[in-house]
């Protein structure tokens, strides 16, 4: 199974949400207005499709290693 | 049903790229093409007229993805060419080139072109990277640059071309800028933002091409496009056919109506939803229309899809405000102007509403 490194670039991070609606458990929008991600790395597909959703391209996704 | 083997999908957009790569991620493991007419691979529209027109973003930091990806995920990339037709019986689409291309599903993420106007022949317009590069090189500081059509990509180039330094001119036969989205209200404000900014507004009157004084003309007066109707998961009429993006007139569950936009947020949840409805589940494109504008140092955000409203709200002043659209009393739509912390709540807000009658 993949793992990934999930980042955020706030400077380009818009405040839309929609990281935060679909993977809770894995991106945060703050009183700021703008995402945290609250996870490091992740193998939750859940996660990578709500990251795709950004408007901003502000969420990159690697893949770091393929576990066993 | 056979799960399909051969899957084309024609336009190298967001959308269809967006398709292919959902595929792939949810385990298509058969034939995957994807026709593109512009030379290069999918790439970031909306920076066009912004960040890659004011020369801070090259064309390769566009891309959506790394030039290996297309390969290491097995999309075939056939660019530089269209599908000039479809046999739908036969389920063969012929390209400009004359290539004969089998599939078993087929989506037609096309995009729309820039609509022109007789008489407007010379005029630059802006929808391909090959458009923002020619009309980049005429942005020379000094030059005198005329911007037909106060839209959305009117407007964005009218901010970039005066960052960069040029004597800029708006026109538009519409009172104020962004008239036909956002209302007279806010777009009076808009008008006030870039008079400041010193843009030269000609607006409320018709403009004759003969009548310009420019050195860089910009017809920027909307897209021609013939809709594809489909359902909220892609599906046209025709078994087996798709459509994704600008295209695509599609069914709103959370509206209740067909409606065809130009988001980047809808083409990516159309392509990924075709994606899905193409291996049979059941994935239909639900989010409330939303899009974004950076322009005169505002970002515009807007959340939901306002035809016609009632009333205005405006809460803040002309550099950071929020406008909400009304019809009976009720939001149906917001603006958020520099307001960045208000856009996920108005998100939220306006997906709880029930369906229109």
């Amino acid at each position: 199974m993949t793992v990934y490194r999930i980042t955020i670039d706030r400077s380009l991070c818009s405040g839309f949400g929609s990281c935060a609606e679909l993977a809770p458990q894995a991106f945060e929008v703050g009183a700021d207005g703008i995402a945290t991600v609250l996870v490091g790395e992740t193998d939750d597909p859940e996660v990578v499709e709500a990251a795709g959703t950004c408007p901003m391209g502000a969420i990159t996704v690697e893949a770091v290693e393929a576990a066993a | 049903m056979t799960p399909p083997r051969r899957v084309l999908v024609v336009g190298a957009g967001l959308a269809g790229a967006r398709c292919a790569e959902t595929l792939r991620a949810n385990g298509f493991d058969g034939e995957l093409r994807l026709v593109g007419a512009e030379p290069v691979p999918p790439y970031e529209r909306p920076a066009l007229s912004k960040e890659h027109l004011a020369g801070e973003r090259d064309a390769a930091s566009l891309e959506l993805r790394p030039r290996a990806f297309w390969d290491e995920h097995g999309i075939e990339l056939l660019l530089s060419r269209r599908v000039v037709s479809w046999d739908a019986g036969a389920r063969i689409a012929t390209t400009s080139r004359g290539e004969e291309l089998a599939w078993d599903a087929l989506v037609l993420a096309t995009g729309a072109t820039p609509r022109m106007l007789p008489g407007w022949e010379h005029a630059h317009v802006l929808r391909t990277l090959a458009d923002a590069d020619r009309l980049r090189v005429r942005l020379d500081p000094g030059a005198r640059v005329a911007v037909v059509g106060a839209g959305f990509v009117g407007t964005e180039v009218a901010s970039t071309a005066l960052a960069l330094g040029c004597s800029v001119q708006l026109l538009d036969v519409a009172p104020v800028p962004l008239e036909r989205v956002l209302g007279p209200e806010v777009g009076a404000l808009l008008a006030g933002r870039y008079a400041e900014a010193g843009v030269e507004l000609q607006l409320g009157e018709p403009v004759e091409p003969s009548g310009l004084d420019a050195d860089v003309v910009l017809l920027a007066v909307g897209v021609a496009v013939d809709p594809i109707r489909t359902d909220a998961c892609g599906r046209t009429e025709t078994p087996g056919v798709y459509a994704a993006g600008d295209v695509a007139e599609a069914w709103h569950p959370l509206l209740g109506r067909r409606l065809r936009v130009e988001h980047w947020t809808s083409a990516a949840g159309q392509g990924a939803a075709v994606a899905h409805a193409i291996l049979g589940e059941e994935r239909p494109h639900a989010a409330l229309p939303y899009f974004w504008s950076d322009q005169f140092g505002l970002r515009l955000q807007y959340v939901g899809h306002a035809e016609r409203w009632d009333e205005v709200e405006l809460d803040g002043e002309p550099g950071s405000f929020v406008a909400r659209y009304l019809e009976h009393g009720r939001t149906v739509a917001a603006l958020a102007v520099n307001r960045p912390t208000e856009v996920a709540k108005l998100r939220t807000e306006l997906a709880q509403l029930p369906v229109a009658a």
